[in-house]
C-alpha cells in the first residue's frame, strides 16, 4: 500500500481488510474444533511472532534504509523483561533457585509486561542510537550486531543473576496457553491460545502500517531513497532515524515477549546473531520494503521449518527404495539453497515492494503505483 | 536598493590544500534572479553546498534575511526558507510524483509521530495533500501525479525537482544547473517557467547554469567565478562585455558554452 | 603477578595472530569491494572441517595441510564467483545479504555433514607438542602463530607492493571504476584477493583448531566477527592495521578471561566477579568505541561522500 490516494479507502484496501479479518475468524473457528496439538497452531503462533519481528526489521532495513543487525538483542530485552515481571511470586523461589528467589518480588499483568518489554527495548535503542545511527551502512550493521552481543553477555552475567537469573533459564511465566478460557474444573471452554498471539501481532503490524503510511512514514522512505535529498527537503535525518530505530526496537521487544511465551522459557544464550540472520533472511525472502511479504514469508518459513519440510530430516522409505540424502539437517540445506536462489536471482523476494492491496488492484486490472523497480 | 535576502560574506572553503571557494561575497535581493557562473570546477556547486549547509565553510558568513545560517544543518536551513535542486537529479525513487512533492511538505508539519500514526492529524494531512495537488497543477505535473518519479522523462524530472523544492515553501530557491541535459526548446520553456514561479511564489532565485542563453535571458544580475574567486559581477550585458570574463571563461569555451546543442 | 598474567598474555598473542590471519581476508575484501564478507569466518570453519574429514579418511597429515589450504582458497574463489560477482552492480545491501546467506549455507551444510556434533581436530605432530616458556606451559602452536603471522604478513605486503597483481589490487581499492577503465582485469584482481584471503584463513584454521581441538558448524562465527572487528579497529583496508588490531583484541580478550583471577591475586577483588562472561562482549564494546571516536580506525583513511 504505497499510499492511500484518497481519504476514502479504495475497494482494494477494503477487500484486503476483509481477507485479513476472515483469516482471523477462520483461525478462531479452527481452534475450537481441531485438537490443540495440531502443528497448524504451532506454526501460527511462531509465525505470528516472527512476522512481527520481521516487519519491525523491515521498518528499519526496508523502509528507512538503516541496515541494522541488532534485532536479536532487542528481542532478548523484550523476552527478559516479560519473563522477569510475569513469573508468579510463588514460583520465583523455583526459578531463581541460585539467587534466593531473585530481587523482583511482584508480578505485572501480561499485557502491561508486554508493553514494558517494548518500552525497555525502545529505551535501549534510544541510548544505542546516539553513537550507532551516525555510522554508514555496513559499519552500522556491525555496530548493532556488536551491541546485541554485548547485551547477550550482560544478561548472562552472574552478578545480575538476582534480576536476570544469570545463565539459567527464566520459566514458569504465563504463556500462550494461559489465554485459553477455562471453567472451574480447569477444562478449556474457549480456545484462544492461537488467536490472541495472532491478534497481538496483527495489532502491532497494523500500527506499523499506519506509521509507514503517515507523513513520518513518507519521510522515512525518502531517507531510504536519498538521504541527501531528504535532508535538503528539511527532514532531520538524526531524529527520524532515531524514531525508526526506537519504534522498530519497540516491536522487536514485544516480539521477544511473544517468543518467550511461545517457547515458555527464556535463556540469553539463544538470542544469537544467527537469530538475527534468520529474521533478515525472512525479510529478504518476503521482499525488502513489503509488510505483506514479511508476514507471508514468516509463516512460510516457520511452516516449512516446523512442519512441511520436516520429512527432509528423517529417513524416508518408499516401497523398497530409501530416498538418499535425507537425514538430520537436510531441511536446513534445502532452506539455504532456496535462500541463496532468492538472494541471487529473485532479489525482489515474494512481494517486491508490493502489498496486498496492490495485488488486488492488479487483479482488478488497475495500475499499481509502488511497483517493483529493478 | 531593495531588501537583502541572502548575504554571502567572504566565504572560503578549503579541502585539504585545495581552495574550492576563495573569499566569495555576494548579495541577493528579494525578487531577484541571480546567476552564479564560471567554468567547470570553478567552485559553484561548492558555494551552493555551503549555502545549503552540506559543507561548513572554512571561513566567512552566510546570512538569510539577517539571520546567520553559517554551518547550520541542511534541514534547518531548508526550514528557514532555502530550498534547492540538484545537479544530478535526486528524486525519491520509490515514490510517485505526488508523494515526492508531498514528502517535501513534511517539514511544515505540526503533528508528532504518534498523532500522525494514529491519524489524529487528519486535517493537516488533508491540507498537505490539497496543497500538493494545487502545486502540481501550478507546475503542470498534475496529470502525471501517480507516475513513479523516476519513470518520467528527463525534463519532467527536473521540473519535479523544482516542484518538490517549492513544496518546502522556500523564500529563496537554489537551482543547480536546472537546464543540464535539456534541448534549446526545453531550456527556453524552463526560463519562462522560472520567471513564472518566481512571481507566483514570491521567490528569490539563485542559480548555477551553463546554458548562457538561459542565464542572460532570465538573470537580473550575474556573478562570475573562476578558481573559486570572483572575477566579475553585474547585469548580463555588463558581464558579457567584461574582458576578464571573456578571457577566463567565454573566450575559452565560447563555442561550447554559448550555443548549447 | 607476572606469573598469573603471562599465560593469558601468551595465549592472547597466539589467538591474536590467528585473528590477524583471518582479519586480513576481511580487510582486503572490504578494501576492494566495500563488502563485509560475513561468510569469511565460516570459510575458516569449513577449512577446519575439511581437515577433520581428510585426516580421518587416511590422508597423511603432511599432505593434509597443503591440500586444506588449496581447497580453502578454492572455496573462497567459488564463493566470490557464485555469490558476489552477480551482485557487483547491485546495492551494497544486496551483497551483504548474500554474504549472510553464504554464511548460513556453509553452517547448514556442515551441520548436515557432521550431524551437528563436535568434530575432534587431528593432532598435528610438533605444533601440538607441549612447550614451556618463561615458566608457562603451552602448545608449540602458541609460540609459532605470532612468528608465522608476521612472516606471512611481510610476504603479503611485499606481494602487494612489488608485484604487478599487487599494484592492480592497490589501484582497484583506490578507485574501482577508473582502474577498470585503465584496463585492469577487475575479476582477476578480485578473485586473487579472495584466494589470498581465504588461504590465510585456512592457515589460521590449522593453528586455531590445533589449539582448541574441536570444530562445529558455529566455530567460525565468533572468530570471524572478532577478526572483522580487528580489521575495523585497525582501519579497514589497511593490512598492518588489521594485524595490530587483531593482536590487541586477542590479548585483551584473553586477559579478560583471566581477569577474575588476576584481580583476585592482585588483591583488588575479594571474590569472583564473573568478568570472563564479557570476553566476547569486550571486543564489540571496543568496536563501538572506535567507531564512535574514530570511525576510520587506527590506520584508516578518511573518505568523504560527494554531493
Amino acid at each position: 500500500m504505497t499510499d492511500m490516494k484518497k481519504k476514502k479507502l479504495d475497494s482494494a484496501t477494503v477487500i484486503s481488510i476483509v481477507i485479513v479479518l476472515a483469516l482471523y475468524v477462520a483461525v478462531f473457528i479452527a481452534e475450537q474444533f481441531i485438537p490443540a496439538t495440531s502443528m497448524l497452531f504451532t506454526v501460527i503462533k511462531k509465525g505470528a511472532t516472527y512476522a512481527l519481528v520481521a516487519v519491525s526489521m523491515n521498518l528499519l532495513n526496508g523502509f528507512t534504509g538503516i541496515f541494522s543487525l541488532g534485532q536479536a538483542g532487542f528481542m532478548l530485552i523484550g523476552a527478559y523483561v516479560y519473563g522477569i515481571f510475569t513469573i508468579p511470586v510463588v514460583s520465583r523461589m523455583d526459578v531463581y533457585q541460585y539467587y534466593n528467589g531473585g530481587l523482583v518480588q511482584f508480578t505485572l499483568p501480561v499485557f502491561v509486561a508486554m508493553l514494558l518489554s517494548g518500552l525497555a527495548a525502545a529505551f535501549l535503542a534510544l541510548l544505542i542510537g546516539l553513537p550507532v545511527l551516525r555510522l554508514k551502512s555496513d559499519y552500522l550493521a556491525i555496530a548493532t550486531l556488536g551491541f546485541a552481543e554485548i547485551i547477550r553477555a550482560l544478561f548472562q552475567w552472574d552478578k545480575l543473576g538476582p534480576i536476570t537469573n544469570g545463565s539459567n533459564m527464566l520459566r514458569l511465566f504465563p504463556n500462550f496457553n494461559d489465554f485459553n478460557i477455562r471453567n472451574a474444573n480447569g477444562d478449556v471452554v474457549v480456545y484462544l491460545s492461537t488467536l490472541v498471539p495472532l491478534l497481538i501481532a496483527g495489532v502491532c503490524i497494523f500500527v506499523i502500517i499506519l506509521l509507514i503510511n503517515s507523513t513520518y512514514g513518507r519521510a522515512l522512505r525518502s531517507i531510504k531513497d536519498d538521504e541527501i535529498a531528504a535532508e535538503a527537503m528539511g527532514i532531520r535525518l538524526a531524529s527520524h532515524k532515531r524514531l525508526a530505530f526506537c519504534i522498530s526496537s519497540f516491536f522487536a521487544g514485544v516480539g521477544g515477549a511473544m517468543l518467550a511465551m511461545y517457547q515458555t522459557t527464556v535463556q540469553a544464550k539463544s538470542f544469537t546473531t544467527a537469530m538475527t540472520y534468520e529474521i533478515l533472511l525472512i525479510v529478504v525472502i518476503g521482499g525488502i520494503g513489503s509488510v505483506t511479504g514479511s508476514c507471508l514469508s514468516s509463516f512460510l518459513f516457520v511452516a516449512c521449518s516446523e512442519w512441511w519440510l520436516r520429512f527432509l530430516d528423517q529417513k524416508q522409505v518408499i516401497g523398497d527404495f530409501e530416498v538418499p540424502l535425507l537425514r538430520n539437517g537436510f531441511r536446513l540445506v534445502v532452506f539455504s539453497i532456496i535462500i541463496m536462489i532468492v538472494v541471487l536471482f529473485f532479489r525482489q523476494g515474494i512481494m517486491g515492494r508490493k502489498e496486498l492491496p496492490d495485488l488486488i488492484r492488479q487483479l482488478q486490472g488497475k495500475k499499481v503505483g509502488g511497483g517493483a523497480s529493478k | 536598493m531593495s531588501e537583502n535576502v541572502l548575504h554571502i560574506d567572504h566565504l572560503t572553503m578549503r579541502f585539504g590544500g585545495v581552495v574550492a571557494v576563495n573569499d566569495l561575497s555576494m548579495d541577493i535581493n528579494r525578487g531577484e534572479i541571480v546567476a552564479l557562473i564560471g567554468p567547470n570546477g570553478a567552485g559553484k556547486t561548492t558555494a551552493f553546498n555551503m549555502v545549503t549547509g552540506v559543507y561548513t565553510p572554512t571561513s566567512g558568513k552566510i546570512t538569510l534575511m539577517g539571520q546567520d545560517i553559517t554551518g547550520r544543518r541542511p534541514d534547518e536551513i531548508t526550514k528557514l526558507g532555502i530550498a534547492r535542486t540538484f545537479q544530478n537529479i535526486r528524486l525519491f525513487s520509490s515514490m510517485t510524483v505526488f508523494e515526492n512533492v508531498l514528502t517535501a511538505r513534511h517539514l511544515r508539519r505540526t503533528s508528532n509521530f504518534l498523532s500522525a500514526t494514529f491519524r489524529l492529524n487528519a486535517a493537516e494531512e488533508k491540507r498537505m495533500r490539497q496543497e500538493t495537488e494545487a502545486l502540481l497543477k501550478e507546475v503542470g505535473l498534475f496529470e502525471l501525479r501517480d507516475e513513479m518519479a523516476t519513470s518520467l522523462p528527463y525534463g519532467k524530472q527536473r521540473l519535479l525537482e523544482i516542484a518538490r523544492a517549492l513544496s518546502t515553501q522556500p523564500k529563496v530557491l537554489l537551482l543547480d544547473e536546472p537546464a543540464a541535459g535539456m534541448n534549446p526548446q526545453e531550456t527556453e520553456e524552463l526560463g519562462a517557467f522560472i520567471k513564472l514561479i518566481k512571481d507566483k511564489f514570491d521567490l528569490t532565485v539563485f542559480l548555477i547554469e551553463h546554458h548562457m542563453n538561459l542565464v542572460m535571458d532570465i538573470s537580473d544580475r550575474i556573478y562570475v567565478i573562476d578558481f573559486g574567486k570572483q572575477i566579475a559581477q553585474g547585469t548580463p550585458s555588463e558581464v558579457q562585455n567584461d574582458p576578464a570574463v571573456i578571457a577566463a571563461y567565454l573566450g575559452v569555451d565560447e563555442e561550447e558554452e554559448v550555443s548549447p546543442a | 603477578m607476572w606469573n598469573t598474567v603471562f599465560p593469558y598474555l601468551l595465549s592472547g598473542i597466539s589467538v591474536g595472530g590467528q585473528y590477524a590471519l583471518i582479519a586480513i581476508g576481511y580487510t582486503m575484501v572490504y578494501g576492494i569491494l566495500r563488502l563485509i564478507n560475513f561468510a569469511h569466518g565460516d570459510v575458516f570453519m569449513v577449512a577446519g572441517i575439511i581437515m577433520v574429514y581428510m585426516a580421518a579418511s587416511g590422508v597423511p597429515l603432511w599432505l593434509c595441510i597443503p591440500l586444506v589450504l588449496v581447497l580453502t582458497a578454492l572455496i573462497g574463489f567459488v564463493i566470490e564467483r557464485v555469490a558476489y560477482k552477480p551482485l557487483r552492480t547491485a546495492p551494497r545491501m544486496s551483497a551483504m545479504i548474500s554474504a549472510i546467506g553464504v554464511s548460513y549455507t556453509l553452517q547448514n551444510l556442515v551441520l548436515y555433514v557432521t550431524g551437528g556434533l563436535n568434530q575432534i581436530y587431528p593432532t598435528i605432530p610438533w605444533i601440538s607438542d607441549s612447550v614451556t616458556i618463561f615458566g608457562a606451559t603451552t602448545k608449540m602452536v602458541t609460540v609459532i602463530t605470532p612468528i608465522l603471522t608476521i612472516v606471512l604478513v611481510v610476504a603479503l605486503v611485499a606481494l602487494i607492493n612489488h608485484t604487478k597483481i599487487g599494484m592492480a589490487m592497490r589501484a582497484v581499492s583506490r578507485d574501482f571504476e577508473t582502474s577498470q577503465l585503465m584496463g585492469i582485469k577487475i575479476n582477476r584482481v578480485i578473485s586473487t584477493t579472495f584466494v589470498i584471503g581465504t588461504f590465510l584463513a585456512g592457515v589460521a584454521s590449522v593453528l586455531y583448531f590445533t589449539n582448541y581441538t574441536t570444530v562445529i558448524q558455529t566455530s567460525g562465527a565468533m572468530p570471524g566477527l572478532k577478526a572483522f572487528v580487528a580489521a575495523v579497529f585497525g582501519g579497514i583496508g589497511s593490512i598492518p592495521g588489521a594485524v595490530v588490531g587483531a593482536f590487541i583484541i586477542g590479548i585483551a580478550e584473553n586477559i579478560i578471561k583471566g581477569l577474575d583471577i588476576i584481580l583476585f591475586k592482585a588483591g583488588i577483588i575479594s571474590g569472583p566477579m564473573g568478568l570472563a562472561t564479557f570476553s566476547d562482549a569486550f571486543t564489540f564494546a571496543l568496536l563501538i568505541i572506535i567507531l564512535a571516536v574514530k570511525p576510520t580506525g587506527l590506520f584508516g583513511e578518511k573518505i568523504t561522500d560527494k554531493v
